[in-house]
């Protein structure tokens, strides 16, 4: 191995894993925020919003991401929708999480106890507080191990935009690949910050959930 | 002790022909109680009598399939969400398995309702809060979270919960039910100093002397109708029907 070209590529790898972890965080945050949105609408009373968000989930997980985001890149200019490749990676990926999200939130507000809404009842909380003070927070404590590993999955399958155009960290490596003809050391310099970004994540995601465990 | 009040409401509950079914399953038919200002009110019987089920409609925990609830003059509407709400406020709920928020402190889980419910001045809640969880003895346990307290300590912070919202009424649901022997005490004089001072409450429970000592009525049911309604004296030492006796004389060996 030529530890000289892992030396010479290494700064240039550094600013893939940036974008990498930009788009990671991007995607988790909408991700949530889908996931909220649609693991509500899925438990909701009303059939049309039930309806809606079933819709979505069965979509998104029931088709390869990689189709999703050729379809967002390559597929949405022809109806006149022009994404620029991070746009294209955001919604792909944003929707695409939010979906296994939506999943793993509405399983978490089912684990609560029907005792908290009642005694949230009982108090007068309304519906959105009740979620908001008391079931939502409880959810996250129960969701953090499913939560840390869709984020790890998250941060690999951001590997995927690198098929349109998305300069992260895989597509660093294809280039620096394609420019030294050395894949042993430029892959595994890659996989070594793929491992080193994954490995940050899940102890930051450990210490939140030590940190919940006080209750 | 009973202090009949001076607005023109006779009753604080009235429930009326109320009937309450699950599916195909009728819990009980046609049940009429109506509750006075401070009185209390224990109802006992056996399990699957429907005795907690008719206490969980009196706040809207279960929609009644007829009749009708009034509430200090206001009737329990299921449609106006609003009113319901205005009118369940008025009533503390103390629930069997003490439904304490679990990612809360103590003090949190007393003043959460008053300040997110009527949006109550924080400092005013707080000194409300303290005093109350002082009232019920856990005025040392204010930072804990429930997990770190026993059931009896966990069912005195949700007396104490109930009672921050300042209710007219309070509803306990076997409220000693789920504690080990030796913590049923704690709870039942927390409960029994509350109606020294005039609290009108609704108290479904299997504890016998503490419907004998402080219930002002006790009603009996059984198989979702009121099969005796009285005095505890009555109902403990000369009961009338043959079901209070024979419950009576199980529960009381």
């Amino acid at each position: 191995m030529d530890t000289g070209i892992i030396i010479k590529t290494l700064p240039i790898l550094l600013k893939g894993c940036v974008m990498t972890v930009e788009l990671t965080v991007i995607t988790l945050i909408i991700g949530t925020v889908l996931g909220i949105l649609f693991a509500l609408m899925k438990l909701s009373n009303n059939i049309v919003l039930r309806l809606i968000s079933g819709f979505y989930t069965w979509i998104i997980r029931g088709t390869p991401m990689l189709l999703q985001l050729f379809f967002f890149y390559y597929g949405l200019p022809f109806i006149g929708i022009r994404l620029s490749p991070m746009q294209a990676a955001i919604i792909g990926l944003g929707l695409n999480s939010g979906a296994y999200m939506a999943e793993i939130i509405r399983g978490g507000i089912l684990s609560i106890d029907k005792g908290q809404f009642e005694a949230a009842k009982a108090l007068g909380f309304n519906y959105s507080e009740t979620m908001q003070k008391i079931i939502l927070p409880q959810t996250f404590k129960v969701i953090i191990p499913p939560v840390g590993n869709e984020f790890i999955t998250i941060l690999k399958d951001t590997s995927l935009v690198s098929t349109i155009a998305m300069v992260e960290l895989m597509r660093t490596a294809q280039q620096m690949y394609a420019s030294t003809f050395r894949p042993i050391e430029i892959f595994f310099t890659a996989a070594v910050l793929y491992l080193i970004m994954t490995t940050v994540f899940t102890s930051i995601f450990s210490a939140y959930e030590k940190k919940l465990s006080v209750y | 002790m009973e202090k009949l009040s001076q607005e023109n409401i006779e009753y604080m509950i009235e429930a009326t022909n109320i009937t309450k079914r699950f599916g195909d399953l009728e819990v009980f038919r046609d049940i009429t109680v109506n509750v006075k200002k401070g009185e209390v009110l224990c109802i006992i019987g056996p399990s699957g009598s429907g005795k907690s089920t008719f206490l969980r409609c009196l706040n809207h925990l279960e929609e009644i399939n007829g009749g009708k609830i009034v509430i200090e003059g206001e009737e329990l509407n299921p449609k106006d969400k609003k009113l319901v709400r205005k009118i369940t406020t008025k009533m503390g709920m103390v629930f069997q398995q003490f439904n304490l928020f679990p990612h809360m402190t103590v003090l949190q889980n007393v003043m959460e309702a008053p300040m997110v419910v009527k949006k109550e001045d924080k400092n005013a809640v707080l000194e409300r809060a303290k005093m109350l969880l002082n009232k019920v003895g856990l005025g040392d346990k204010m930072d804990f979270y429930p997990s770190k307290l026993s059931g009896g300590q966990k069912q005195r912070v949700a007396i104490a919960r109930a009672l921050c919202m300042n209710p007219d009424i309070m509803l306990f649901d076997e409220p000693t039910s789920a504690l080990d022997p030796e913590l049923v005490g704690e709870v039942l004089s927390v409960m029994q100093n509350l109606a020294n001072e005039g609290m009108t409450m609704v108290v479904v429970t299997h504890e016998m002397g503490f419907a004998k000592e402080v219930a002002d009525r006790v009603i009996f049911m059984d198989g979702g109708k009121i099969v005796e309604e009285g005095k505890p004296k009555g109902i403990f030492s000369n009961p009338k029907e043959d079901r209070t006796k024979a419950f009576l004389e199980k529960v009381l060996m």
